[in-house]
C-alpha cells in the first residue's frame, strides 16, 4: 500500500549496520563474528543472510540479558569469545556492537584489551566495530568493519608490487569475476574483503564450519606497503574510507572509482589498471566487444523501459548509469539510507537520457522507504523494477517485473550467484532487463492492438467475445447435455435435486403469496421444508446413494437463492466437496446477480435461470409490488427499473463468463403477454441460451388471484413466436424447490422419507451408540498422548469407553497445582522428579480423589503405593505411553 | 574439524533416558554458543502480527522492523495491513534526545490518515534504555482518539522468545472486553494457530464439518472485531501450547472459559483433537458427526499417503524446531510413516515436553535443547540422519552435510495441519529425501 505516512518508515529499503559489518567479516579468512547485544540481532541477521546466500551462516551473540544491560555486558562478551574460540578455532573474531551495546555505553575496545591481557596465550585477532543500528545502514556498517580491520591490524609497510582493491557490498559471484579479471591482467593484488568462497561454497565431501576462504590477516597487514589502493565505491563515507586511511597513515596513493557496473565504469577500472601496469588480455577485449554487441541487440527493447532502481548508493548509481547507457530511463532511483550526494550525481546523469525519449518525470529519492518508492513508481510510470526481493510486493501490486540483483533475495534461489559487475555482468543484466520487457509486451500486445484498433470496426468473430477457451467450451457443453432443464434429451436420463436452503425473498411479485414457495420456479401453492446447508449436504449424500443418475444439484428457493447467499454458497461448497463433478444450477429473480455473479462462478455454478417478466419498467411496475434493495424498499417503476437493470447486467456478466443461462418469464394475461417477445430479444442479445415461458397460475390470496389464466393455445403460440428469437424450453414441469429425480417423475415425497430415515441408519460403525461404557481417567498434559505420571499429573482426562468407542467427558485439574507450562520463560525448573516422594504425598491423595469414580486409570507411570491403593478400590491401573484414544480403548476393553 | 560440545551445554544434550529427570532447559542461551533462538520482540511479534487489521508499529531503530517485514506465511481473508512494516526508524539524535516525539507524531498521523481501531506499539531493546515512556504515549493516544493503542514492551534482552509470547498474550487480554451474558456454549476459540498457509482455515473447516461454530481465532486471520467476541466462547482450543497456553489460562481465570490442548499435526492427533472438542461441548449430533468425519478423513488421508510409505520406511529423521509440542507431534508423525527419529531438539521446549519426548523415542535418540550449529552438525553426522526438519537457518547446514530437509517453519507455503497437512508433509518429506540429487552429492 502507499500510506503516505511521513512520520513512520513504511516498509524499509535498508537494513542495519551490524548486517553490513558481519557481511564484510565474512570476506576475511578464518574469521567469526559475534554481535554484542540481544540474541535476536544475530538470529535475524543469520536468517536474512542464510536465505539469500543459501549457505550456513553462523554468527554468535553475547546474548545480553537484563542483568548485562544494567550492569554492563563484559562478562557476557568474554564468555562469548571463549565459547566461540572453543567451537570454531577462528584466527580472527569481529565483534560488532548493536544498538543496545552502544546505548548502554559498552567500551568494547577496553573489554577486548582486558581479554587479551588475561589470556596471553590466545592468538586470535579480535577486531571491534562500533555499529549501532541507528547510526547508519548495512552500507555504512560494511565500510566501518573494513576500516576497523585495518586500524586494528598490525600493518607491514614493506613496499611491494601489489595493489589494494577495496569493494563495497557485492555478490560472491561478482567478487569471483573481479578476481579473475584482475588475475588476467597479470597484476598482483589484495582484495578486501573477499566473500567469494565463504558465502558461495561448493558442495564438498567434508563441510568446514569455519569460513576458510577470504582475505587473510597477513594480506591485510601488507596492504600498508602496496603500490596503490583502488577503492571501488563512489559514495563510501569518507570518515571510514579504508583507502583514505591507508593513504594518510601509510602513504599508499588512493584512487577512487565507481563500482564497475556498465560499460563506462568497467572501462574506467580497466584503464586505471592498465595505467598501473596491467596488460589487458584479448579475452577481456573480446568480452567488451560482446558487451557492446549485447547493448546494441537490446537497446530498442530497453528503450521502452522506465525503471525504478533501489538499494545501496553504489548499486543504485551503477545500475542507473548502466540503464542510461542502454536507453532504459531510470525514472526512479532510491536509496534507503542517507546519501545526499547520490541525488546530485544521478540527476545530471539521468536528465539527458530522459529528455531523449521525452520521459517527463524522474525522481531520485534519498532516505526513502518503499512507501515513497511506491508513490514515485505510480507517478513516473515505471514498468520495471531493479533491486532486491523486497520489491516483490510492488511488482505484484503494479503488475510489473522485478529484476532481483541485489541483497537480499529471499524468494528466489541463487542470490549468491547474481552477476552485475564488469562487461559480462553488464551484458547479462541488459539481456535480463530486455527479456523481462519483451515478455511483458508479448503477453498483452494482441489484446492491446485489438482494443486500440479493432474495437469499433466489424470483426471476424464467430460469436460475441467470450473469455472461454475451446476446452472450457467443450466442458460446458458436456455439462449442459447432462442437465435435464437445458437439454430436453437429458430429461429422461438425468436426475436433478433441488436443495431448499433459501427461504427469504427480496422482491414481492403480485402473483405470489409468501406462505408458498416462489412461483417463478416452483409449482404454485407448495410449501417446502427449509434445510440448513449441513442438512442439505446430508440429503444430497443420501439421495445420491439411491439415485445413480443424479447429474444436477440446483437451488431454487423456496425464496430467492441470492437473497440467502450465505446459505446458498455454503450448500454449494459442501456439495462440491462431496462431489467434484456434479453440475450446479441455480435460479434467481436476478436482483442481486451483479453482486454475486463472480462468486457464483467461483463456486462452480454453470447454469443459471433468471426470471425476467418485463424489460420495460412501466410493465414491470404492474407485476412487482416492491423490491428490497440494499436496505431500501422501492415501489412502482423505480422498483421495476432497479430489478430489470440488475437482471440484465447480471445476465450479461454470467454469459460473458461462459455460464449457460435460461430466462424464465411468467406469462400474465393482459400485463406482459404482448411484451414477451421483447423480453426474449433482450435475453438473446445478452447471451441467454434458452427461454422458458410459463403460464401464471393464479394463487389465492395474491394480488393476481382473479387474473384470467392464459390458455394453452395462446401459450403455445407465444412460445412458437419467441422461438424465432431464442430456443424455447417446452418440457418445463414447474417443479418444486425440493424436487428430486427426473423431470417427469418427481420423487421428492418418496425420497424425502428415505433421506430422513437414512440419517438414522447410516451404516457406519462409528455411528453405533456405546453399550455399557466404563469411565477411564487418563493422566495427560497434552491431551494427545498419555504423558504424565499419576502422582504428578496436573490434570486428568476423564473418558467413557466401551472398548470400541471413546467419549471425552471432561478434564479435571489437580487443585492447588502450579500450571507451569504457560508461564513461558519464567517457569524455570519447577518440576522435581518422582522419587522425592514425601512432598508428593498430598498430590497423590488428591489424585486418588479425582479418579475415585472411575473404573480404570491410565498414566505414563505410577508408583507402587498409589497403584496398590487404586487396586484396593477396584480401579484397574494401566501404565502406557500411547495415543490417548487408543489407550482408553484398550483399558476399557479389559474392564468391560 | 571435529565438532565439539561446550562444557556448559552438556546438561542440555544426551541420549534419551526414560523415566529420568529431564535435560537442562528453559534457561537463557549461552553467550557465544551460536544459539538458533530469536528474542523477546520476536516472540511478541510472531503472536500478534497475524492480526490483519491492526497497525503494528515497531518503535526502535530500523533493523528489528526490517528483518521481520512480512516474513511469515500467515494468511488473511480480508485486510492486508499487517503485511506492512511500520517503524519509527530511530536515528542517533533520537537516541540522544528521546524517541517519544517521533512516536507521538507517528500515531497522530496514523490516526488522522487511517483512523484504525487498533495499534500495537512494540518497544525494542533501546527504547527503555533511552527512557521513552511508551506506555504513557499509548495511554494518551487512547484517550485522545478513543482507539486501542497497546504498548508491547518487548526489549530483546528481557528473556527469550517465550517471554515475548507471554507479553503478546497479556496485550491480547488487555484488548478483550469483559464477558457478558451472551455466551455461546457450543462455540470455540482457536488459540495458537497463525494461519500459516491457511491452517486456521483448515481447522475452522473441520469445526464447521462437525457443527461447532468458531468464534475467534488467535491470531491466524484475526481481526479486531472478531477478537472482541472471544469472551463469549464456550471452549478454548489451544493448538500451539508454547505460545498460547498462558492466554488460555488467563481467559479461564477471567472469563471462566475452559480450555483443551489440541494438536492438528498427524492423522491420529487431528482426529483426537476433533473428537475431544465434540465430546467436550458438542451435542449428540456433533459427536456423531465428529466420529463419522474423523473416521472418513483418517481413512482418506491414510489411503492417499500409503503409496509414499514404502519409499520412506526405515529412513532416519532429525528434528530441530521451535517448541516441544510440535516436536512431539513430529516424532509421532514420522512413526506413522515408518520412520525413526534419531535426533530431536527444540529452541524453547519445556521440561515436561522433553520428558514426553524422551519416553517417546528409542533410547539411542539424541535429545537436545537450544542447540547450535556445531551440535546439530555433530549429531546429524553421527546418527546418519536422512532428513532434518527445521527452520530456515538450519536448511543450508543440512544441505552442506548432504541431508534432505523439510521446512516446518513460519515461512512455509504448504499447510501441515489437519488431514491435508499429513498429505503435504508426507509429500514434502518424500520429495527431498528421495531426490535424485543425493545420488550425485553423496557419490
Amino acid at each position: 500500500m502507499s500510506s503516505g505516512i511521513v512520520n513512520l518508515n513504511t516498509n524499509p529499503c535498508k537494513m542495519c549496520m551490524p548486517m553490513g559489518a558481519v557481511s564484510a567479516f565474512y570476506g576475511i579468512a578464518r574469521c567469526m563474528s559475534i554481535l554484542h547485544g540481544s540474541q535476536g540481532c544475530s538470529t535475524y541477521i543469520r536468517r536474512h543472510m542464510a536465505t539469500h546466500y543459501n549457505e550456513p551462516v553462523d554468527i554468535a551473540s553475547s546474548s545480553l540479558t537484563e542483568e548485562g544491560t544494567v550492569f554492563g555486558g563484559e562478562k557476557n562478551l568474554v564468555k562469548g569469545l571463549d565459547n566461540l574460540i572453543s567451537l570454531y578455532h577462528p584466527e580472527v573474531i569481529g565483534v560488532s556492537t548493536t544498538c543496545l551495546a552502544e546505548t548502554i555505553g559498552e567500551d568494547v575496545p577496553a573489554v577486548i584489551r582486558r581479554y587479551r591481557e588475561s589470556r596471553p596465550e590466545c592468538g586470535v585477532k579480535i577486531i571491534s566495530v562500533a555499529s549501532a543500528g541507528y547510526s547508519g545502514t548495512q552500507y555504512e556498517g560494511w565500510f566501518r568493519a573494513l576500516h576497523a580491520l585495518l586500524l586494528q591490524t598490525d600493518m607491514d609497510e614493506t613496499r611491494h608490487d601489489g595493489l589494494n582493491i577495496i569493494t563495497g557490498p557485492v555478490s560472491p559471484a561478482d567478487t569471483r569475476a573481479l578476481k579473475n579479471c584482475l588475475g588476467s591482467l597479470g597484476l598482483s593484488f589484495i582484495l578486501l574483503p573477499d566473500i567469494s568462497e565463504n558465502l558461495d561454497g561448493g558442495h564438498n565431501p567434508a563441510y568446514d564450519r569455519l569460513p576458510s576462504g577470504g582475505t587473510s590477516l597477513a594480506q591485510i597487514s601488507r596492504m600498508a606497503g602496496a603500490r596503490a589502493t583502488l577503492e571501488l565505491s563512489a559514495f563510501l563515507p569518507e570518515a571510514y574510507s579504508p583507502g583514505r586511511w591507508l593513504e594518510e597513515k601509510h602513504g599508499v596513493p588512493l584512487l577512487r572509482l565507481n563500482m564497475p557496473i556498465g560499460l563506462r565504469d568497467t572501462d574506467a577500472l580497466l584503464k586505471a589498471l592498465e595505467d598501473l601496469g596491467g596488460v589487458i588480455s584479448g579475452e577481456v577485449r573480446r568480452e567488451r566487444a560482446r558487451c557492446l554487441d549485447a547493448m546494441i541487440d537490446a537497446h530498442k527493447y530497453n528503450a521502452l523501459g522506465r525503471g525504478a532502481v533501489f538499494g545501496e548508493p553504489d548499486f543504485v548509481y551503477g545500475i542507473a548509469r548502466l540503464c542510461c547507457e542502454n536507453g532504459l530511463v531510470p525514472v526512479v532511483a532510491a536509496t534507503g539510507g542517507n546519501c545526499p550526494a547520490l541525488k546530485a550525481r544521478l540527476e545530471e546523469e539521468i536528465r539527458p537520457v530522459a529528455d531523449n525519449v521525452l520521459a517527463e518525470k524522474t525522481t531520485v529519492l534519498n532516505f526513502a522507504d518503499f512507501d515513497d518508492i511506491d508513490a514515485a513508481v505510480t507517478g513516473n510510470g515505471v514498468n520495471i523494477l531493479i533491486g532486491n526481493s523486497d520489491g516483490r510486493r510492488l511488482a505484484r501490486k503494479h503488475n510489473i517485473p522485478l529484476i532481483r540483483c541485489a541483497f537480499p533475495i529471499h524468494d528466489h534461489v541463487g542470490g549468491q550467484r547474481v552477476r552485475i559487475l564488469g562487461y559480462s555482468g553488464a551484458s547479462g543484466l541488459l539481456n535480463t532487463l530486455a527479456n523481462a520487457l519483451i515478455s511483458g509486451r508479448d503477453a498483452v500486445f494482441r489484446a492491446d492492438a485489438f482494443e486500440r484498433y479493432c474495437k469499433n470496426i466489424p470483426t471476424n468473430a464467430v460469436k460475441p467475445a467470450c473469455a472461454q477457451s475451446g476446452q472450457a467450451n467443450r466442458r460446458m457443453a458436456e455439462k449442459t447435455a447432462r442437465h435435464p432443464c437445458f437439454s430436453s434429451s437429458a430429461r429422461h436420463s438425468a436426475a436433478r435435486l433441488h436443495l431448499p436452503v433459501a427461504p427469504a425473498c427480496n422482491i414481492s411479485c403480485n402473483y405470489c403469496v409468501r406462505v408458498f414457495d416462489c412461483p417463478n420456479e416452483s409449482r404454485p401453492g407448495v410449501t417446502t421444508k427449509v434445510l440448513s446447508p449441513e442438512e442439505a449436504l446430508t440429503r444430497f449424500i443420501n439421495i445420491k446413494a439411491s439415485l445413480p443418475n443424479l447429474a444436477v444439484v440446483g437451488i431454487a428457493g423456496p425464496g430467492d437463492s441470492l437473497a440467502n447467499f450465505p446459505e446458498t454458497s455454503e450448500t454449494l461448497r459442501l456439495v462440491r466437496e462431496a462431489d467434484p463433478d456434479i453440475v450446479f444450477c441455480l435460479s434467481t429473480n436476478g436482483l442481486l446477480l451483479p453482486i454475486y455473479a463472480a462468486q457464483l462462478m467461483n463456486l462452480g455454478v454453470s447454469h443459471v435461470t433468471v426470471t425476467i417478466n418485463a424489460v420495460d419498467p412501466r410493465i414491470g411496475a404492474r407485476i412487482y409490488k416492491h423490491v428490497n434493495y440494499m436496505g431500501v424498499k422501492y415501489e412502482g417503476e423505480a422498483a421495476a427499473a432497479i430489478l430489470m437493470s440488475n437482471q440484465l447486467a447480471g445476465l450479461k456478466m454470467l454469459t460473458e463468463a461462459g455460464v449457460v443461462c435460461k430466462v424464465n418469464t411468467v406469462l400474465i394475461k393482459g400485463v406482459n403477454d404482448a411484451h414477451v417477445e421483447d423480453v426474449a430479444r433482450a435475453a438473446r442479445s445478452l447471451g441467454a441460451s434458452i427461454a422458458n415461458i410459463m403460464q401464471m397460475i393464479p394463487v389465492k390470496g395474491s394480488v393476481f388471484e382473479d387474473m384470467p389464466l392464459i390458455s394453452n393455445k395462446e401459450h403455445l403460440t407465444l412460445r412458437k413466436r419467441c422461438e424465432a428469437v431464442i430456443p424455447q424450453m417446452y418440457h418445463c414441469r414447474q417443479c418444486r424447490a425440493d424436487a428430486v429425480g427426473l423431470l417427469d417423475e418427481d420423487m421428492s415425497f418418496r425420497l424425502r422419507e428415505i433421506a430422513s430415515s437414512r440419517t438414522q441408519i447410516v451404516e457406519s460403525p462409528a455411528d453405533r451408540p456405546m453399550s455399557a461404557p466404563v469411565r477411564v481417567a487418563v493422566a495427560s498434559r497434552s491431551g494427545v498422548v498419555v504423558d504424565q505420571h499419576f502422582g504428578y499429573a496436573e490434570q486428568f482426562y476423564i473418558y467413557e469407553s466401551d472398548g470400541l468407542f471413546t467419549r471425552l467427558v471432561e478434564t479435571r485439574r489437580a487443585p492447588g497445582d502450579t500450571v507451569g507450562c504457560g508461564r513461558c520463560g519464567g517457569g524455570g525448573k519447577k518440576q522435581a522428579y518422582p522419587g522425592g516422594e514425601e512432598n508428593s504425598f498430598g498430590k497423590i491423595a488428591r489424585a486418588l480423589e479425582i479418579v475415585a469414580d472411575c473404573r480404570a486409570v491410565v498414566a505414563m507411570r505410577i508408583g507402587d503405593s498409589p497403584s496398590r491403593q487404586l487396586k484396593r478400590k477396584g480401579i484397574a491401573v494401566f501404565s502406557t505411553y500411547e495415543n490417548i484414544d487408543k489407550a482408553v480403548r484398550e483399558a476399557a476393553a479389559q474392564c468391560v | 574439524m571435529y565438532a565439539r560440545i561446550l562444557e556448559e551445554r552438556k546438561n542440555s544434550i544426551r541420549y534419551a533416558e526414560k523415566n529420568s529427570a529431564p535435560i537442562h532447559c528453559e534457561a537463557a542461551s549461552i553467550s557465544g554458543a551460536v544459539s538458533q533462538r530469536a528474542c523477546v520482540y520476536c516472540g511478541a511479534r510472531v503472536v500478534l502480527n497475524p492480526i490483519t487489521d491492526a497497525f503494528h508499529i515497531v518503535h526502535g531503530p530500523i533493523g528489528c522492523a526490517s528483518y521481520t517485514w512480512d516474513i511469515r506465511g500467515s494468511l488473511s481473508s480480508g485486510p492486508e495491513l499487517y503485511r506492512n512494516s511500520f517503524s519509527t526508524d530511530l536515528q542517533e539524535k533520537d537516541v540522544v534526545f528521546g524517541g517519544v516525539r517521533k512516536l507521538e507524531a507517528a500515531i497522530d498521523e496514523v490516526m488522522r490518515t487511517y483512523a484504525p481501531r487498533l495499534i500495537f506499539v512494540y518497544a525494542t531493546c533501546i527504547v527503555g534504555v533511552i527512557g521513552d515512556d511508551v506506555e504513557a504515549v499509548c495511554r494518551e493516544a487512547e484517550r485522545k482518539y478513543g482507539a486501542r493503542v497497546i504498548a508491547v514492551k518487548a526489549p530483546g534482552f528481557s528473556g527469550n522468545k517465550s517471554t515475548g509470547y507471554r507479553m503478546a498474550c497479556d496485550a491480547l487480554m488487555r484488548l478483550l472486553p469483559p464477558r457478558d451474558d451472551h455466551i455461546r456454549k457450543n462455540g470455540v476459540n482457536i488459540l495458537g494457530d497463525y494461519n500459516l498457509a491457511g491452517e486456521t482455515w483448515i481447522i475452522k473447516t473441520y469445526m464447521r464439518e462437525i457443527g461447532v461454530p468458531v468464534i475467534s481465532t488467535f491470531t491466524g486471520d484475526a481481526s479486531y472485531e472478531r477478537l472482541l467476541a472471544a469472551p463469549s466462547a464456550g471452549l478454548n482450543v489451544v493448538q500451539c501450547a508454547g505460545s498460547m497456553l498462558y492466554l488460555a489460562q488467563r481467559m479461564e481465570q477471567e472469563f471462566g472459559i475452559p480450555w483443551v490442548k489440541a494438536s492438528f499435526f498427524g492423522i491420529e492427533d487431528t482426529s483426537t483433537a476433533i473428537r475431544q472438542v465434540a465430546d467436550l461441548i458438542g451435542s449428540e449430533e456433533t459427536r456423531r458427526k465428529a466420529r463419522v468425519f474423523t473416521e472418513r478423513e483418517s481413512e482418506r488421508a491414510a489411503r492417499l499417503t500409503a503409496p509414499y510409505h514404502s519409499r520412506l520406511r526405515g529412513k532416519k529423521a532429525a528434528i530441530f524446531v521451535g517448541g516441544g509440542f510440535k516436536a512431539i507431534s513430529l516424532v509421532r508423525q514420522f512413526r506413522e510413516m515408518g520412520m525413526e527419529t534419531v535426533m530431536v531438539g527444540t529452541q524453547t521446549g519445556k521440561a515436561d515436553e522433553y520428558e514426553v519426548l524422551e519416553n517417546l523415542v528409542s533410547p539411542d535418540t539424541v535429545i537436545l535443547d537450544d542447540a547450535n550449529p556445531s551440535e546439530l552438525e555433530k549429531f546429524l553426522r553421527e546418527k546418519g540422519a536422512d532428513i532434518l526438519v527445521g527452520g530456515v537457518k538450519e536448511r543450508p547446514l543440512a544441505y552442506k552435510l548432504g541431508i534432505a530437509f523439510c521446512d516446518h517453519n513460519h515461512e512455509r507455503k504448504h499447510a501441515l495441519a489437519g488431514y491435508v497437512g499429513v498429505e503435504n508433509f508426507t509429500r514434502e518429506v518424500n520429495l527431498s529425501i528421495n531426490s535424485p540429487v543425493w545420488r550425485y552429492a553423496r557419490g
